[in-house]
């Protein structure tokens, strides 16, 4: 019997879906096994009546429109997948959480250099009201297992439809990036943080030991660090690694232990913390939603 | 026969989320239609605070499907800001990674998502029935995609939110085997697009009278051409008028003094225009057709061929909303014959990638032709380069009230005295289709987008149901 599956994309980019195109041929000869029962990017069935034993969620939960969408579908789902770090943690949509509704709206429906909105137009008819904060999926719904990537390499999804297939628990790596990664380290110790790009890059040598940002160490393996092997510091789409809740606190901690501090010719800790801009943007980039402070809680001065 | 109300939800077969309603007065005839968008993520908000260098990074998950053109609009405007001139051989492997995206998303439009809707019966399965009706022709159309977006992986890092544009280039430069894959990847799907293309075209023309009478908007349209060459990554904006005259020729960084957005309440998406032609006469198009509207010749032979055919056969400018699929075929071609050029280049394989840059203040624009049309970044950073301001304009959002018109238009057609022809639904889905509208994109936003039909009546009470 063929695995029944809908596929369905909230507040998002559609890169998940296409993370599921991109297996290409091989998607092919899965279809032998899989019936898409709803996926509303992909064929025209307007909505899903009948259960099915997989549900492929992507996004967030922006709106109430979302919201609706979630429960209605996970309800008629046996297992239901939070596809993606939209779905997962929040995702960089996430990082709205750093401002109050009022103030995104105002952005970019009064404000922006090429708006031209006299009346002050903010629209609120005929559209599903917006939510305040983005959470990740499990808060909205019940989810059996995450898939987390933005997107998840077409590998993974590869991966997670045999072991759906073969009615395994959806499994991830236990590992880092760091150890998926083939820049050499030298366990040397920093002294400055670098802006990403500036300065020259050595290939072949770890970026974070070069000054650069890199949220390898803190960041789940699975992705074959393909950002590094073109010489782009990891970002962390992948999520914390197992058995960590907060990135960025093992983030924190991973910059300590290569940083020459207490060292003869090291640096002040305070000193270093204030070469790190974008402290929220940069530890918590995909996963501000599901961490342990997930939102501006006052109206404070924002780092 | 009451007032009523019609409403499709979801769109499908298009990516981003929203819905349509349709108002039909007390004779049963519409009276006004409108295309809601839901999606927004607002990104034009989060971007600030940000690290400038950061955006290219972030603003990839605008859209999963162009995130090629978000990356390097960024990377453009983060190249202005910092005042650093990209390396050419940066320069050449951000174009290829950009045709790359091109052979992806214009194949996926078109044999994934609208094709259907030309090549099989069961068009309602998408791709899933055209991989079980025409399975050659669909093995082609995969294999095809699939060599844009392992140009996009080969020159970006990932095929899916590339990584590797910054300020002044690229991080890594191409090696000679890489380069000489996708020149192999390249020659041999050569033949197949012909065969490809030659099948769509048959496709489209079996409803020639469909695609000629179905919906026509005479609009302005918009789109960056190189001294009035196409181009797709650099140039200059024009924008000519509905008869086809130049009303404005200007350099990209002025877009402001051009482009307005104006706001309705009832959708996320705002409504960009021509300023000098003022709201609403100043909507434009921008897109494919557009594109081919606006430029004058196609720097690439067979491109040029299928562009001069084009134009005997359907005029200049053509305002048929349903051509959309035929110059996106065409642009096939371009970006096809375009990433051969470049991995031809003598300097694609060099080790000049990138060029290097200080942090300091300033303001950057970047503008580039994404699949759907004209995209701009405009980001200001403070002394630090950090980002105070960030202002985006996404393709599908210069297409919204043509969109809305077209939608009005086909449902004028197909409702009348309250009769609601079955056609209704399929056509109104063919022509939002044929823009290849990305939601998610143009909301900076999120998304999927599917169709539905709900008649109401004038107390907003459900009648009637429509689905496909």
């Amino acid at each position: 019997m063929k695995l029944r599956i809908a596929v369905e994309g909230l507040g998002a980019c559609a890169g998940c879906e296409i993370a599921i195109l991109d297996l290409h041929e091989e998607l092919v000869s899965l279809l032998q096994d899989l019936e898409i029962d709803y996926a509303p990017i992909l064929i025209d069935r307007k909505s899903l009546k009948e259960n099915v034993d997989v549900l492929l969620l992507s996004g967030s939960v922006r709106n109430e429109h979302d919201a609706e969408e979630a429960v209605r579908l996970s309800e008629k789902a046996k297992i239901t997948i939070a596809l993606g770090s939209c779905a997962s943690f929040g995702g960089i949509p996430g990082l709205a959480n750093l401002y109050a509704t009022r103030e995104l709206l105002e952005r970019v429906y009064l404000t922006t250099e090429s708006t031209d909105n006299k009346e002050k137009i903010l629209p609120s008819e005929e559209v599903p009201p917006i939510e305040k904060i983005i959470k990740p999926l499990k808060d909205w719904v019940k989810i059996t297992y995450d898939l987390p990537g933005c997107p998840p390499q077409p590998k993974l999804i590869k991966e997670m439809f045999q072991m759906l297939l073969n009615g395994k628990p959806v499994t991830l790596s236990k590992k880092t990036v760091c150890d998926e990664c083939d820049l050499k380290r030298e366990e040397k110790k920093i002294t400055r943080i670098l802006r990403w790009g500036e300065g020259e890059l050595e290939s072949g040598r770890c970026l974070l030991e070069q000054g650069y940002f890199c949220a390898g160490p803190a960041t789940r393996a699975g992705c074959e660090a393909k950002c590094l092997a073109v010489l782009m510091p990891c970002r962390g789409c992948m999520g914390p690694p197992e058995n960590v809740t907060d990135q960025g606190a093992k983030m924190v901690s991973a910059i300590a232990s290569v940083a020459a501090i207490d060292e003869k010719s090291g640096v002040d800790p305070e000193q270093l913390a204030t070469m790190f801009k974008d402290v929220v943007g940069s530890l918590y980039r995909f996963t501000l939603p599901s961490s342990i402070i997930s939102r501006r809680v006052s109206e404070g001065k924002k780092r | 026969m009451k007032h009523r109300t019609i409403t499709i939800d979801p769109v499908t077969r298009v990516e981003g989320r929203g819905k349509i309603t349709i108002w039909l007065d007390g004779r049963g005839d519409v009276k006004d239609a409108h295309f809601s968008v839901f999606d927004l993520r607002m990104f034009e908000k989060f971007l600030e605070g940000r690290p400038v260098e950061e955006a290219p990074q972030i603003v990839t998950r605008i859209c999963g499907i162009c995130p090629v053109s978000h990356h390097l609009a960024s990377a453009k405007a983060c190249d202005m800001l910092f005042d650093v001139e990209p390396a050419e051989t940066g320069s050449l492997i951000r174009e290829l990674m950009h045709m790359g995206q091109y052979i992806h998303n214009h194949s996926l439009h078109f044999f994934f998502l609208a094709g259907p809707d030309f090549l099989v019966k069961g068009r309602e399965q998408g791709l899933l029935a055209l991989i079980r009706e025409k399975p050659e022709l669909a093995e082609k159309a995969i294999q095809l995609r699939k060599v844009g977006q392992e140009i996009v992986e080969k020159t970006g890092g990932r095929a899916i939110h590339p990584v590797t544009a910054l300020p002044g280039g690229v991080t890594k430069k191409m090696s000679k085997k890489e380069v000489d894959e996708i020149a192999a990847d390249l020659s041999s799907v050569e033949k197949d697009l012909r065969e490809l293309v030659n099948a769509c075209k048959e496709g489209l023309l079996d409803k020639k009278e469909l695609m000629l009478e179905l919906d026509s908007q005479r609009s302005y349209y918009s789109a960056l051409l190189n001294n009035g060459d196409f181009d797709l990554y650099n140039g200059k904006i024009r924008i000519i008028k509905p008869d086809g005259q130049i009303a404005e020729e200007f350099n990209p960084n002025n877009y402001q003094t051009q482009i307005g957005e104006h706001v309705e309440p009832w959708t996320y998406l705002k409504f960009p225009f021509y300023k000098k032609a003022e709201w609403p006469d100043g909507a434009y198009r921008v897109g494919p057709l557009a594109r081919l509207n606006v430029a004058e010749r196609i720097p690439t032979p067979e491109a040029n061929r299928e562009f001069t055919e084009f134009k005997d056969e359907f005029g200049k400018p053509v305002h048929n909303t349903l051509l959309y699929n035929w110059a996106r075929l065409i642009e096939l071609y371009y970006a096809l014959e375009r990433a051969k050029e470049i991995v031809e280049h003598e300097k694609t394989a060099a080790n000049d990638v990138r060029h290097s840059f200080k942090i300091k203040k300033g303001e950057g624009i970047g503008v580039i032709e994404a699949p759907r049309g004209t995209l701009i970044h405009h980001y200001v950073a403070n002394d630090e380069g950090i980002i105070e301001r960030a202002n985006l304009i996404a393709a599908t959002t210069q297409n919204n009230m043509h969109i809305n018109q077209s939608v009005r238009d086909v449902a004028k057609r197909r409702i009348k005295s309250g009769r609601i022809d079955e056609r209704v639904l399929n056509d109104i889905e063919v022509v939002v289709r044929a823009y290849d509208p990305c939601l998610s994109c143009s909301t900076h936003m999120s998304g999927q987008t599917n169709l539905e039909v709900e008649i109401l009546n004038e107390h907003g009470e459900h009648l009637k149901a429509l689905t496909n």
